[in-house]
This record gives structure tokens, C-alpha cells and sequence, in this order.
């Protein structure tokens, strides 16, 4: 079997991406939502900007920007709205593999 | 493993269809490869291996986060074992597929190198190419590399750029 960890092998802890935004306890509806693609080692640049223009319908030099900025800067915000869309994205892309997150905007 | 570039395994044909052209043997090393993570996937998201494919929808609100694992798990447990049973079909053929076959097969490669990178803790720097043969997980470091090496070229076939 492939999976199973080589002997040796240590697994670091990965911590989960943690921002430290002041937060408001009131939930405004009208504050729109974001997702949030973070870096990740393993996901190759070109898929990452690929599943972008799928998914959201950017063109490849949007999609190229924002995958440069998944990268260079450790995230970038993918898209926005209304918190149920906010949910499917995340979903979407979950499915295809990407770290995403959703947050309300501040 | 090594392949030059212009031997792509991946090909576009007329109609919209694609070829793969992975040998019999890679064929079944994949298989063996997916039904691993079929395997995997059937014991639940709580596998460690497995947490890169089920990630944190809420990362500043674990209570939003439990409610929305509570109704998205399953649907991403059978989103993926869709994808994986389309795969299967593909590798246990040579026919021409479709972009939509294509599209599933490369995200089952994806979660495939996503477990494997997950278990071989795979860092900012960390290349395939820079192991050294004696390392105890060298046989998968290859794999790895063989996974993102086809996964570029089904990018690349799916995104109109090797025609």
C-alpha cells in the first residue's frame, strides 16, 4: 500500500490558516462574504489557476494574478457575496482540492 | 520515469475528445492508486491522510465550521467517489473521453497527490528530484513526481495548449 507513512517519517502539525481580524459580534447581512484560496505546498500553480477559471469563469491572466497572489502573499480573496453563495464556492472548491475559506468582510 | 515533453500522455482529439495514452502498466498502477484512496475515503474524513481533502470551511468560527461539515461532508465524500468512479472507467479503457472524464480524472489525480503529499509532509522547498534513492520514501517521492507531471500535461490538454 502507497499510503502508509515511511518509517521514520515525522508528520509536522499543520497549523490551519488563523488571521487575526478584530471581529464585530453582531452578523450584519448586508456585510457581504469572501472566500479565501490559501497557500498550500502541494497544489501545482498552473491547476490552482486552472480550477479558477472553471469554476469562477476568470480569464487566465485574472485567474494567473490571483494564483500569484495565493502565492507570494499566502492568500488571496477568490470571490464574494451573499453568505449561501459564499458556502457553494467553498464547496466547489474543496471539491477540487484548494484550501479555501470563507469569512465575513471587514 | 523520465519522458520528454512532446511525448505528452495526454492528447487532444478532434471533437472535442481527449486520449490517454499511459501504457498498460501505468494504467494499473493507477488503479491500484485510486482504489487505495476509495479504501481510504470509505473509512471517513477523520483519517488523517485524508484532512487535506476535507478542509475548514469556517476558519475564524468552528461553530459555523461543525454546521457546515454536519451538511456538506457527505456531499463532498460522494462528489469524490463520483469522480473516482468515472476514473476507473477511463483507466480500464483506451477509448476516447470526454472533457467532462477528463475533468474528473484530474481531480482524482490532484486528490490522489494531496494525500501523498500529506503523508510525505511535503514543504515550501521540498522537490521530488532532490531525493536520494536511499531515502525510505523514495518510491513515493517518484510516484509524486509522476502524479504532478501528469497532472500538468492533462492541464495543459484541457486548457487548448498542446495542439
Amino acid at each position: 500500500m502507497i499510503f502508509i507513512a515511511p518509517s521514520g517519517s515525522q508528520q509536522t502539525e499543520v497549523a490551519e490558516p488563523s488571521v487575526d481580524f478584530a471581529t464585530d459580534e453582531v452578523v450584519d447581512l448586508q456585510v457581504p462574504w469572501v472566500v479565501i484560496v490559501w497557500n498550500d505546498p502541494i497544489n501545482l500553480m498552473s491547476y490552482v489557476s486552472f480550477v479558477l477559471q472553471k469554476l469562477f469563469g476568470y480569464s487566465k491572466a485574472k485567474a494567473d494574478i490571483l494564483m500569484m497572489d495565493v502565492h507570494e502573499k499566502g492568500r488571496a480573496v477568490v470571490s464574494n457575496g451573499p453568505r449561501e453563495k459564499a458556502e457553494i464556492d467553498v464547496f466547489r472548491l474543496h471539491e477540487h482540492g484548494l484550501w479555501a475559506t470563507m469569512q465575513q468582510d471587514t | 520515469m523520465k519522458r520528454r515533453k512532446r511525448e505528452g500522455p495526454v492528447v487532444a482529439r478532434e471533437n472535442d475528445m481527449f486520449e490517454i495514452t499511459l501504457s498498460a502498466d501505468d494504467r494499473s498502477t493507477l488503479l491500484r492508486f485510486v482504489d487505495e484512496l476509495s479504501e481510504i475515503l470509505a473509512m471517513g474524513p477523520d483519517d488523517a491522510r485524508l484532512r487535506r481533502l476535507f478542509p475548514t470551511a469556517y476558519h475564524e468560527n468552528p461553530e459555523h465550521d461543525a454546521e457546515y461539515q454536519g451538511y456538506m461532508r457527505d456531499e463532498l465524500t460522494q462528489s469524490r467517489a463520483a469522480s473516482i468512479a468515472v476514473v476507473k472507467e477511463v483507466l480500464e479503457s483506451t477509448e476516447l473521453i470526454t472533457a467532462g472524464q477528463l475533468h474528473a480524472f484530474m481531480t482524482v489525480l490532484n486528490n490522489l497527490r494531496l494525500v501523498l503529499g500529506t503523508l510525505l509532509d511535503v514543504g515550501e522547498d521540498d522537490f521530488e528530484d532532490d531525493i536520494d534513492e536511499n531515502d525510505p520514501a523514495f518510491g513515493q517521492w517518484q510516484l509524486y513526481g509522476y502524479l504532478g507531471w501528469l497532472l500538468e500535461w492533462t492541464i495543459s490538454a484541457l486548457s487548448g495548449e498542446d495542439n
